[in-house]
């Protein structure tokens, strides 16, 4: 790590290959001896040109392309894309449909809400609870997997409902599952509020007022933290959530603690939903059809992603492919308060204070590169086609 | 308050400066605004508390119609207002709002780099995404952006696809 000199302070430079982070960013933190005077971040790593992608794809295409954005809350890109693209065609998709679209959505949220525990955790120092979290988070990893067919981008949506069913056996297994989850995370919300050590690292660290939330457009758990009523569960429930309504966890203390506090009782509450949901989930078809062009038109999509506030603006001319899809990503509203928080910290704090905001860099980043067709090398969509008929033919 | 009423409350915060409005669905609210009363309109709905700046999209729908719409969504609950300014293709332009509210810095950021509006009083660096040696002038979001002259760079890159 260098510093320089820049009149009588120093900047210190860190990353985009990070000491303390798993995804690529570069922060300049202005430093006065150990405390941080000024912050900037450049963005753009992992910007891989999907909305532009986008608009060279037909809409079957764009579900699994907009499903990568992010590897950690995939479900819910796909989900937000799915509702947009239902809504411009007009159809109706079938309660069972919407209800499993919730189910997988609140599994991916406990997902990755014991992901930040643990992630947390590592930057305090913290590594006993980041492997026991990780070990636990295995169970709900287990259940996706089961569910689904894979333990990331689980590709449960379709346009105009899913391709997933839930038999009595997960139905069980989720219930057994979230009975050992439950009984561990009542034990890491213990262990996030006593442990004097780790509070030492949180307790009044990186405190946001109501007013600074607001200001700074903060969204999710970290704006729930900060005393900001919102949440599109049940601000504009979505897919099955006026079926299966959340009850808002909201706090306004507002430091570092508080997001713990708050991102864990949020796990109670998706305990509770799914519990809901396998208790109540009503019969019917899984699947509606939706036609191959989608009627001209613009619609907005909101969601809950389990960082906070995701939104699709969509537009359709009439073709079977979009004539624009723009993707605001929730880490795109919370960076900003990083840089804001930042000064008046300690430099040691930095890692925690940026990590309080779960921020996801793959979300952050996600738009506009370059397609590079079949070039050098690469495949044609036709060679990849063919590539994959021909590899599932060779499976016994 | 249900989401037609808090609209019914936007419009008529900023009626004076709404050239014509529409409602393409439920819940949302279009209102195309002139961009020289933009910041007016906008400093209103802040002034007044109503929602937040939630998403700032460019949209370049056809390159022969000579403009692009700049689209600022605000939301309250399950209300969408959207502010729709219209600018022209050669010298876009709109002014920052980063003045009201300092949140929009990303997205203007994003705006100029993607479709190459400029956007006037906007702090920051060049680049929020891009590569440093992105050329000059190519904003990939235009729909008549020319990526292939960045394909032939990227033939000569080592890194394998």
């Amino acid at each position: 790590m260098a510093t320089q000199e820049k009149g009588r302070k120093f900047i210190v430079p860190i990353g985009p290959q990070h000491p303390a982070l798993k995804e690529p960013g570069h922060f300049e933190f202005t430093v006065d001896g150990e405390i941080v005077t000024d912050a900037t971040v450049r963005l753009g790593y992992v910007h891989r040109g999907i909305e532009k992608a986008t608009e060279s794809r037909s809409w079957v295409q764009n579900l699994y392309l907009l499903e990568r954005i992010c590897g950690i809350c995939s479900h819910i890109h796909a989900l937000a894309y799915c509702l947009g693209v239902e809504k411009l065609a007009g159809v109706t998709v079938p309660p069972r449909a919407q209800a499993v679209r919730v189910l997988v959505a609140e599994l991916e949220r406990i997902h990755s809400h014991l992901l930040w525990v643990g992630v947390a955790a590592h930057e305090a120092g913290f590594d006993t609870l980041f492997m026991y979290s990780w070990r636990d988070r295995e169970t709900v990893m287990d259940l996706l997997e089961a569910l689904t067919g894979n333990r990331v981008n689980y590709s449960a949506n379709l346009l105009g409902g899913v391709k997933i069913d839930v038999t009595d056996e997960q139905s069980d297994a989720i219930w057994r599952g979230l009975d050992f989850l439950e009984d561990r995370t009542r034990h890491y919300l213990d262990i996030t509020t006593s442990d004097s050590v780790f509070l030492r690292r949180t307790r009044g660290i990186g405190v946001t007022t109501p007013e600074q939330a607001k200001r700074l457009g903060l969204v999710g758990p970290t704006a729930r933290a900060s005393g900001i009523w919102h949440d599109l569960r049940v601000d504009a429930p979505y897919a099955g959530y006026a079926d299966y309504p959340i009850t808002m966890i909201v706090s306004d203390t507002g430091d570092l603690e508080t997001r713990f506090v708050v991102r864990i009782k949020e796990l109670f509450e998706s305990y509770r939903v799914i519990r809901h949901i396998l208790d109540t989930l009503p019969d019917g078809e899984l699947v509606t059809r939706v036609p191959r062009r989608i009627k001209a038109g613009e619609t907005i999509s909101r969601v809950e992603a389990p960082r906070g506030e995701l939104f699709y603006f969509i537009r359709s001319n009439g073709t079977d492919s979009p004539e624009r899809i723009k993707v605001r990503t929730p880490t795109m509203c919370n960076m900003a308060s990083v840089l804001a928080l930042a000064v008046g910290h300690q430099l040691a704090d930095m890692p925690m204070i940026l990590v309080g905001v779960d921020p996801c860099f793959s979300c952050n980043d996600r738009t506009v590169v370059v397609d590079q067709g079949g070039a050098r090398g690469g495949w044609t969509w036709e060679q990849l086609r063919q590539y994959g008929i021909d590899y599932y033919r060779r499976q016994p | 308050m249900n989401a037609e009423s808090t609209l019914t409350i936007a419009a008529k915060l900023i009626e004076a400066w709404t050239v014509e409005t529409r409602t393409p669905e439920a819940n949302r609210l279009d209102v195309m605004v002139d961009g020289a009363h933009l910041l007016e309109a906008i400093r209103v709905l802040v002034d007044e508390g109503w929602g937040y700046l939630a998403a700032i999209t460019g949209l370049d729908t056809s390159v022969d119609s000579g403009v692009m719409e700049v689209l600022y969504h605000f939301c309250e609950g399950a209300a969408v207002l959207t502010l729709r300014v219209s600018v022209p293709r050669d010298g876009a332009s709109v002014s920052s709002i980063c003045g009201i509210i300092p949140a929009a810095s990303f997205y203007e950021r994003e705006l100029r780099e993607m479709f190459g509006v400029r956007v006037e009083g906007m702090q920051g660096p060049k680049h929020l995404m891009l590569p440093d040696d992105w050329p000059e002038g190519l904003y990939p979001l235009r729909k008549d952006a020319d990526l292939t002259m960045k394909e032939a760079e990227a033939n000569g890159d080592s890194r394998e696809g």
